[in-house]
């Protein structure tokens, strides 16, 4: 099949979770765990906050900084030293090279980022309730679009950490929140209405359809993919190092 | 022919250069202008002002708008202290988040700190030369958009006094800029100097800010009971919030995410403290170790 | 038909040309790349590679296309000039990856022939992070080499290899050379380049300034006089009469001999056969003095 390749995947595997770099994602997640568990201790009958530690730290946060720490070094760091080559000059189809590195960051994404979120809702919810559940089918779509975007990024430019923190930060954090125009754009808010239609009655509003989402999300993803693998089929050594 | 087994060094008119030379402090300071001229991508090519740039522009962006405000008689929202507060905490961490590892992490990765410490330079000079140039960079991005706030409003004030009190609100919101600029740099700094790739370090710059500043502002507004949520103890989970409690502690008014510090100012003062001094001790100790390439 | 092809190739970067319209064919057998630092041999062997897009003229290995042509890796292995292989990976499995990248039938044998074949089998078993960086460059020939390829393109092979692996290497270059691969490797020590290949292709400033076999430019450099040692049975005698002759452009008398620069080589061959015959000198010996490819390349250089 040539859209995997297990050999692309392991050495992708081992390179992503073999470092110091692997620190780097995992603390989100157990900082999401751990607050979620000691709120739990301390304010066991509030109910404010598990909607907004799962919703707004958890979904807003962890998870998009999470994806793009992943997405981006699943293909950025081989690009930047130049050890892509040694992928490249193979017969390998470049599509199988995005599309395994893409699978391999939504596995690791999975891994940490959704599954925490899913924890930290048990925690919070104090079982595994419908909403815990929607937010972590939330997740899992927010892994397979952000780390589409993120791979694609990477693929683009250099500088793919910098522009997905401009993401990220200013576009989901800031402008998403104060002007509804912005949401449409906005991959974070594919997610929540995803987890919104499997948890409905959570309080949280979306600002977009289900429809709209799912559509809008989908395109990203295939968009982004297909981006992904032109700009690695015409990729040039420049003569320089770094 | 026998061949020659003695050898001989020619003279190719190299002199021996016996006049003045300058001395560690020129070093430190030239090291400190390259440096503040990378932190804002000059010198280099036109890719690398783009990020720097833009997020000094989104920074002033406020600024100008208020200045149009006034001008239009409308009354100014934007405190000098505070300024639009999560808005310098996003172009903040990206700023020192992209360009902390352009100064310090670019210089590991290319193994050039031997030919730095090869020369007069004491082992301390260097990261004190990349602190002050970054702290200034960032003095720059807080400080320049409160002037340029500055200057829009009074030049639609006419009487003397208002002008005063506009001078007197500006001063504390300098400080309050310098005071974040040296914080976000020593921290930004020690995090990037572990190590040599950009990559991990702006990840763990991003990641270290954005994280505590999420975290620090979900917990701020959780009432409750326990210690770790008390609304005023919250903000020591992260840099910006612990800034803004010592700006409370100073005598602020509740503009920025916390309420109110009430007894525990000296706290955030302590952790302010702390904040400032370990990741100094750390960045110079990266340097002092005998292969610090 | 395994041949390299250029046809016209250039390449720039906004003012700057790196390449400027080169017409080469590269056939098989060992092949140099000469030229000084910034010649723009690194950027024609990633053009060949597949790496860089020419921005005009075409590019082919055995007819087929270089740019955007993934299959072409079937019959060809890169080794380029920045070291960069996966250091969490031992030498083995980086080469055993290559393998199985390359859809080969059997990656373990072809792994072991090919760190035999550059003699990395010691440490193949250790992580490439611990390797020198003569050792990562020969694990990363290792990988172009697993799957037998036909063309070798190499972008200064030798760097960082100390002299008794830079020997192993151009034996084992110049053997598969021998076995009818095309091989390419570029460099600016003309030392490597005169003792690995025959042919040469001479690269300043992005121009092909010369190529075919060294000795063969060298004859055409017309412009500069040849230099020949000639030893006979009275050196004097022939070279009074030497200096007569209209193809003999200075002559010198040394303790080794009579040095002889002769600006027609054609014509002063036929020459000293006659005069040494006319005048009854008995000739021992006629050397090119100058052939060795660093006289070549310095005259193509200043020129």
């Amino acid at each position: 099949m040539s859209a995997y390749n297990q050999t692309v995947a392991s050495i992708t595997f081992r390179a992503v979770l073999g470092r110091r770099r692997a620190l780097l994602f995992a603390i989100p997640a157990l900082v999401l765990i751990g607050t979620a568990a000691v709120l739990r201790l301390t304010h066991p009958a509030d109910p404010a906050w598990p909607t907004r530690i799962l919703g707004s730290f958890g979904f807003s946060v962890v998870l998009p900084l999470t994806a793009l720490i992943i997405g981006t070094s699943v293909l950025g760091a081989e690009i930047e030293d130049g050890s892509i080559i040694h992928v490249l000059a193979t017969p390998v189809r470049r599509r199988a090279v995005i599309l395994t590195k893409y699978v391999v960051a939504v596995a690791t994404t999975v891994v940490f980022a959704c599954v925490p979120e899913l924890l930290a809702g048990i925690i919070a919810t104090g079982g595994l309730t419908r909403f815990a559940v929607g937010l972590f089918v939330g997740a899992l779509a927010g892994a397979v679009i952000y780390n589409a975007l993120f791979v694609s990024l990477s693929a683009a430019t250099t500088r793919a950490l910098a522009v997905g923190l401009l993401y990220v930060l200013l576009w989901e954090g800031v402008l998403a929140n104060f002007t509804g125009g912005a949401r449409v754009l906005s991959i974070g808010h594919y997610a929540l209405a995803m987890a919104v239609a499997v948890a409905p009655g959570s309080g949280i509003d979306p600002g977009i359809s289900l429809a709209a989402a799912c559509v809008l999300g989908a395109v990203v993803t295939v968009a982004a993919l297909v981006l992904a693998i032109r700009k690695l089929s015409a990729f040039s050594l420049r003569a320089d190092a770094a | 022919m026998s061949p020659e087994t003695t050898g001989v060094i020619h003279d190719l008119g190299y002199q021996r250069y016996d006049g003045g030379r300058l001395g560690r402090m020129q070093i430190v300071r030239t090291l400190y202008w390259y440096s503040l001229r990378a932190a804002f991508g000059l010198g280099r090519g036109a890719r690398a002002k783009i990020l720097p740039v833009g997020l000094f522009a989104l920074m002033c962006a406020p600024a100008v708008v208020e200045a149009v405000i006034v001008a239009r008689g409308g009354t100014r929202a934007v405190p000098y202290d505070t300024y639009v507060f999560p808005l310098r905490v996003v172009v903040m961490t990206i700023f020192v988040a992209a360009q902390a590892p352009e100064l310090v992490s670019k210089d590991r990765r290319c193994r050039v700190l031997p030919l730095y410490f090869a020369r007069p330079l004491h082992r301390g000079d260097y990261p004190l030369a990349k602190f002050a140039a970054l702290t200034v960079a960032c003095l720059a991005m807080i400080d320049v958009p409160l002037v340029l706030l500055y200057a829009g409003t009074i030049s639609s004030l006419h009487s003397g006094s208002a002008i005063w009190g506009e001078t007197r609100a500006l001063l504390p919101g300098l400080l309050i800029g310098a005071l974040w600029s040296v914080t976000l740099t020593v921290v930004g700094l020690a995090i990037a100097s572990f190590s040599g790739r950009r990559a991990y370090t702006t990840g763990a710059i991003a990641v270290f800010f954005f994280l505590s500043w999420s975290l620090a502002q979900f917990l701020v507004t959780v009432g409750g009971r326990g210690p770790v949520t008390q609304p005023t103890l919250a903000g020591l989970v992260s840099p910006f919030t612990i800034l803004d409690g010592v700006r409370l502690w100073l005598g602020g008014t509740a503009t920025g995410p916390l309420p109110a510090v009430g007894r525990y100012g000296p706290a955030y003062g302590l952790s302010l403290l702390v904040l400032l001094v370990v990741p100094a001790l750390v960045l110079a100790a990266r340097y002092r170790k005998e292969d610090a390439a | 038909m395994t041949g390299i092809e250029l046809r016209g190739v250039s390449r720039w970067y906004g003012n700057v040309v790196a390449v400027n319209d080169i017409t080469m064919t590269v056939g098989p057998g060992v092949t140099g790349l000469l030229g000084p630092n910034g010649a723009g041999k690194s950027t024609l062997l990633h053009m060949v590679a597949g790496f860089l897009q020419p921005s005009r003229g075409q590019v082919t290995l055995g007819g087929e296309p270089a740019w955007r042509n993934p299959g072409l890796y079937r019959k060809a292995g890169i080794v380029t000039e920045r070291e960069s292989a996966y250091p969490f990976l031992t030498g083995r499995e980086f080469v055993r990856a290559a393998a199985c990248l390359h859809e080969l039938a059997d990656p373990v044998a072809a792994t072991r022939r090919a760190i035999g074949l550059v003699d990395m089998v010691g440490p193949m078993d250790r992580r490439i992070a611990t390797y020198s960086k003569g050792m990562r460059q020969r694990i990363r020939v290792a990988a172009a080499l697993v799957h037998d390829p036909e063309v070798l393109l190499l972008d200064e092979p030798f760097n960082g290899m100390d002299p008794r692996q830079r020997l192993h290497m151009m034996d084992l270059l110049g053997r598969l050379g021998g076995q009818g691969r095309t091989i390419l490797f570029s460099s600016h020590i003309l030392e490597e380049v005169e003792q690995l290949s025959g042919t040469i292709q001479v690269m300043v400033a992005g121009r092909l300034a010369a190529s075919g076999d060294f000795r063969a430019i060298r004859r055409l450099m017309t412009s500069r006089p040849h230099v020949f040692l000639v030893r006979s049975g009275d050196d004097r005698r022939l070279g009074a009469a030497l200096i007569g002759r209209p193809a003999v452009s200075g002559v010198e008398l040394t303790r080794g001999g009579l040095q002889v620069s002769a600006s027609d080589y054609g014509a002063f061959a036929a020459e000293i056969a006659r005069l040494t015959r006319d005048e009854g000198i008995r000739l021992r010996e006629l050397l090119p003095a100058d052939e060795s490819l660093e006289s070549v390349f310095s005259y193509l250089v200043s020129s």
